[in-house]
């Protein structure tokens, strides 16, 4: 019997011309934001090689210098895309893409879109994540909020019920069928994304089509939640206005007021420093020290080498007093880095899972942080690779320091390293986190959503028992 | 279990009443309802607005529950046994309401198929659209473009496909042209001749006379007479319909 309901509710809804244009909407919209995110990923993702290229090029040819000077001149690191981030590319235009390494800093990241867009572009940057997360449930609402409202009124629900059919019966077969209009828009939506992952450079990752999946099943939870919850309402409403006013209501409170009060509530709880702030505290530290982190002395340091090799004068030492000063001085930068940045860190840490929380208010903060973790655009992720970038800075210093160090002796300017030592430093090679790590990262949104999904369809079935059929 | 009674006087009813009652909080709607309708009978409930017709509507299809006593279809309670009894019942509405973007057959599909009737085949829905009275050509078309008389005969079709025992009709003929009205009234002639016990709720003397086999009065709740379509004129009918429901008695 439900699929009569189903084949029923399916030709009624894409015979609606309210249905076909809004669906020919929102999948346009879809289509063109993924078409447009994958062109910019993949543009992105060249420029990147090619910079990358290019600074790697610089670095080995930079010519005989001195290893500190060519540890000041650094090396550009460029964060890779994953495949993924044409679907979202979630805090990526905010955080910057790029990182210079050099010696005794650890840099802010560079190319950030959104420091340069207009208020305008912001606005305007439609991306397949905000069509899923927005624009999908709105037609979801508008497809279903009269679902039982609209046949209460119109008075076909009376002689629906009088065939023997059942509320369950016909709920079941209502969702499937505006399940099956729906799958007319994603379904092509979801080969073009997936025909994109296969032609994309995937990027350094594991297993896209694993990660695509996923962000695909989140996305479909996402879109069942609000199936449910239209149902439900639509069941228990006096009439179809009231019914889509509410939905409409809950609507914009998922999607612009909770994410946006989640957002100010875990800066609040959990407040991180200015950008200014930050930098003139490290710079602060960095000139004093604080606490049990001591800025090297270099007569301590000298006396210290003196008394390890048995000689009287710094002229005696096999060794470049100054490469092992610096060398302290980079161990002791690193250790304040660590200390503001891991605090930083973990800040933002803080303030995730308190978002995470909240999502319990509104399913649209899981899943966005589902599908920003699950392309790679997420603030773990560019953590993971910031984390990447800077062990190799102070690789490259370590190593720098090092050849001067022992092929120098002190007070001797005029050594000048090569291409050798220049070809010996390794380029970074990244590998960004496998699945797993992203999943166990987002445990949280994943048990939230999953919650909003049985909470929702447990209300619909239990609406729906307790409908009224006038 | 099987609700119904033996009787020894003739067929078993289809539609049958005990004792059935509705309160809406304080205001009774249906006082103790005893009814019984055979095979081939059409009984017209007349009444007043608010006389309990369509409550006694509601209450055999199950839509409300009963505040006392039992409303059987072919002998099953409908309270407990919901589906069992809305499979053997048709409900025709005042105004029978279609889905719009679909055709008279597809709804004809839609609402057979869902009375248990399974996929009845183009052919079959088109021959009973055409004996429910619809010109064959509209069958196709979107029903967005029927009349009422129209959606009537779609109503009347669902029936027929349903090969209910029992009909329900609550105000069936409101708002129809005296055509329309006529054609109607043979068609549930028709459904009677096939053994179908038919209840009609209506305001309408004249189709009561005319329609129906037996006739019972409802003032505020109460089945206050029944009659015999046979042993009455139209003028009979509506004198006594007036003397019963002039207002001598309130809600209870």
């Amino acid at each position: 019997m439900i699929h009569h309901i189903v084949r029923k509710e399916f030709a009624d809804m894409i015979r609606d011309g309210r249905f076909r244009w809004s669906a020919i909407l929102v999948g346009s919209l879809l289509l063109v934001s993924l078409a447009h995110g994958w062109v910019q990923a993949r543009k992105a993702s060249q420029e990147h090689a090619a910079a990358q290229a290019t600074t790697r090029e610089h670095w080995e040819t930079q010519g005989e210098k001195n290893p500190h000077s060519a540890a000041h001149y650094g090396v550009y690191a460029f964060k890779p895309r994953l495949a993924l981030s044409f679907v979202d590319e979630g805090v990526d235009p905010f955080t910057g893409t790029s990182v210079w390494l050099e010696a005794h800093r650890q840099n802010d990241f560079l190319l950030r879109p959104a420091q340069d867009a207009t208020a305008a572009q912001r606005i305007g940057a439609l991306t397949a994540a905000q069509v899923l997360q927005h624009l999908v449930p709105l037609l979801i609402i508008l497809l279903t909020f009269g679902a039982f409202a609209s046949e209460r009124e119109r008075g076909t629900l009376r002689q629906l019920l009088a065939t023997g059919v059942g509320w369950r019966e016909l709920a079941l077969g209502k969702a499937l069928g505006a399940s099956g209009a729906l799958a007319l828009l994603l379904v092509p939506a979801a080969v073009a994304g997936a025909a994109a992952l296969v032609v994309a450079n995937p990027g350094p990752t594991a297993s896209p089509l694993a990660r695509g999946a996923v962000l695909a099943g989140a996305y479909l939870a996402y879109f069942v939640v609000f199936l449910a919850l239209s149902l439900a309402v639509s069941a228990r409403a006096r009439s179809s206005r009231t019914a889509l006013v509410f939905l409409l209501a809950v609507w914009v409170v998922n999607g612009l007021v909770a994410p946006r009060v989640a957002v100010d509530l875990s800066k609040r709880v959990y407040p991180t420093p200015s950008a200014f702030e930050f930098a003139r505290t490290v710079e602060r530290e960095m000139a004093d020290g604080v606490e049990d982190i001591a800025p090297p002395d270099r007569d301590e340091s000298t006396e210290r080498l003196l008394a390890e090799y048995g000689v009287e004068r710094v002229e005696d030492l096999p060794i470049n007093a100054v490469g092992v000063y610096l060398q302290e001085s980079e161990e002791f930068g690193n250790r304040i880095f660590d200390r503001n940045y891991g605090a930083l860190w973990d800040a933002f840490r803080r303030q995730g899972i308190l978002q995470e929380t909240l999502a319990a208010a509104a399913p649209s903060i899981a899943v966005r942080t589902l599908s920003m973790g699950l392309a790679g655009t997420d603030v773990e992720q560019h953590r993971h690779f910031a984390e990447a970038a800077e062990t190799y800075r102070r690789d490259l210093m370590r190593q720098m320091n090092g050849d001067m160090t022992e092929n120098s002796l002190t007070g001797d300017f005029s050594y000048a390293a090569g291409a050798e030592l220049w070809e010996s430093v390794p380029p970074l090679e990244y590998e960004a986190p496998p699945l797993g790590w992203v999943l166990g990262n987002r445990i949280l949104s994943l048990a939230v959503l999953g919650a909003w999904l049985a909470g929702a369809v447990l209300l619909a079935s239990a609406q729906v028992r307790r409908a009224e059929v006038a | 279990m099987t609700d119904s009674h033996e009787s020894n006087t003739g067929p078993k009813p289809l539609l049958e009443a005990r004792g059935l009652t509705k309160d809406y909080g304080d205001t009774r709607a249906l006082d103790s309802l005893d009814l019984a309708i055979a095979p081939g009978e059409v009984y017209c409930l007349l009444g007043p607005n608010g006389a309990g017709k369509t409550t006694t509507i509601n209450l055999f299809l199950g839509f409300v529950a009963p505040s006392a006593g039992q409303a059987l279809v072919s002998g099953l309670d409908v309270s407990t046994h919901d589906r069992e009894s809305k499979r053997r019942l048709a409900y025709i509405p005042e105004q029978v309401m279609l889905y719009r973007n679909l055709s008279g057959i597809e709804n004809l599909e839609y609402f057979a198929a869902l009375g248990g009737q399974g996929s009845l085949g183009r052919e079959r829905l088109v021959e009973i659209l055409v004996e429910a009275g619809l010109d064959g050509d509209a069958a196709g078309r979107r029903v967005s473009t029927y009349s009422k008389g129209m959606r009537q005969k779609v109503g009347i079709a669902i029936a027929i496909a349903k090969e209910a025992d029992a009909l329900l009709l609550d105000e069936p003929t409101s708002g129809l042209d005296p055509t329309a009205s006529s054609e109607f009234s043979a068609l549930v002639e028709r459904l009677r001749n096939r053994g179908v016990a038919v209840l009609m709720a209506t305001h309408d003397l004249f189709r009561a006379k005319d329609t129906g086999t037996r006739v019972g009065i409802m003032h505020y709740g109460r089945l206050v007479t029944e009659l015999s379509t046979a042993e009455v004129g139209h003028a009979d009918l509506e004198r006594i319909y007036l003397e019963h429901v002039s207002d001598n008695g309130g809600p209870r």
